[in-house]
């Protein structure tokens, strides 16, 4: 994942809310999300580069300027990423 | 499958979906027979879709045009399989009974192009194992972006073809072997999933995830069952979508409470640490193999019935692979 990469939802995976709370919904199977997981999918939309991702969820966890939200995002969609469930474009 | 005449409506179905949705269930697999055959299949994806369901369509592609699949697609449908026979035509068809490989290869061609996941179920079985790289590479070049391999499971008319189709164990070695290193070359591009004969195992498999513990089945005149082949088994008493709530059902149904849990279980499973993890293994084999469903499954290596299945597999090993008929569930001549 670099600055300019923009990921987005694979297709046939979407994020769904339950009453367990958010997971995502993939071929023969489930992922349960945890943590930022929901607010970085959500933002897999084609849309946002990784550089825009990782600036919008330090701010909204109060978090600007922190490496560690961009080596967790990355590693958390580089995962993803192998596991086919996220693409980049 | 029971006549059409019995089947339920769309609205029943949608009326099920969201009672499926209450009770917790996140995947609708819409599966048959061939579930194309009901002209109101788009109806049916729409409602589980509303019903906020993973819909899940699993076909031989019989009966999918183009304006079908995009009716289909619109309905909600997120993930399409699309079950292969072989890589090659000729057997492909001699197997299914129907000249089908070419539209299936078609149909592939239009799936691949549209915004559902995609997934090639193969059947493969002694016949055409030999074959897994073509397989592998067929369902690569469809663009398909999961292949199941799926070695035919002996219930229903498998059992009456078990010993042209159970595959020798050399077979099954190179098998498991090829799956793997297929595996890791196509990482992150083809998920591969397989499920391996368990004649060959040392241990069941959780068959189900466990009896009426991670799915449930509505057949199409609405009776509910904890898998396809649970009519092997005498004495069930199921309970039926149309008249009493899903969610009574999955809590109260002698059926689904039958086998469900521990306390069911002889020994070895009672006291086995491996309970935990294979739930006993699988009721109806153990109806097929020993003539008991509350018996231990017999694939078991710990099973008193384990002998039995190790004689099929020697007739397996015994028996030419070339000649014999195969016995159809519908004849195609």
């Amino acid at each position: 994942m670099t600055a300019s990469s923009v990921p987005r939802l694979a297709r046939g995976c979407r994020l769904q809310d339950t009453a367990e709370g958010w997971v995502l919904l993939i071929p023969e199977g489930v992922l349960r999300l945890s943590g930022p997981g929901p607010q970085i999918l959500r933002r897999c939309d084609g849309a946002h580069s990784f550089a825009e991702i990782v600036r919008e969820l330090g701010a909204e966890f109060g978090a600007a300027g922190d490496e560690r939200v961009a080596s967790e995002t990355g590693a958390f969609l580089d995962r993803l990423v192998e596991r086919q469930v996220v693409i980049v474009e | 499958m029971r006549p059409r005449g019995e089947e339920m409506a769309a609205a029943d179905w949608a009326r099920i979906f969201g009672e499926a949705a209450e009770l917790g269930v996140l995947h609708a697999h819409l599966t048959g027979g061939e579930p194309l055959a009901r002209p109101d299949l788009e109806a049916l994806v729409g409602a589980a879709r509303a019903a906020k369901l993973y819909v899940n369509l699993i076909t031989s592609g019989v009966g999918l045009s183009e304006r079908r699949l995009d009716a289909l697609i619109a309905a909600g449908l997120d993930h399409l399989q699309l079950s292969f026979q072989d890589a090659a035509e000729s057997p492909a068809n001699e197997f299914a009974g129907a000249r089908a490989h070419a539209r299936k290869l078609a149909l592939a061609g239009l799936v691949r192009a549209r915004p559902i996941a995609f997934t090639v179920n193969a059947v493969v079985h002694r016949q055409n194992l030999d074959r897994l790289d073509e397989i592998v590479a067929m369902a690569d070049d469809l663009g398909a972006d999961r292949l199941e391999i799926a070695n035919v499971q002996y219930y229903g008319w498998a059992i009456e073809n078990r010993v042209r189709l159970l595959p020798t164990r050399a077979q099954m070695e190179a098998c498991v072997a090829a799956v793997e290193a297929h595996r890791q070359r196509l990482k992150g591009r083809m998920r591969i999933d397989f499920v391996p004969p368990d004649y060959y195992a040392r241990y069941p498999k959780a068959c189900m995830g466990g009896w009426g513990r991670s799915l449930l089945l509505v057949d199409p005149a609405g009776w509910v069952l904890p898998c396809h082949a649970a009519g092997v088994i005498p004495d069930l008493e199921f309970d039926n979508a149309q008249h009493r709530p899903l969610g009574w059902i999955w809590a109260e149904s002698a059926a689904l409470r039958r086998f469900r849990g521990e306390d069911w279980m002889p020994e070895p499973c009672r006291s086995c640490d491996r309970r935990h993890e294979d739930f006993g293994g699988c009721r109806c084999q153990a109806m097929l193999l020993a003539g008991d469903a509350a018996a231990t499954d017999p694939v078991c290596s710990l099973s008193p019935g384990r002998p039995r299945v190790d004689a099929i597999l020697e007739q397996i090993h015994g028996a030419p692979a070339e000649g014999g008929a195969w016995v159809y569930r519908i004849d195609p001549a």
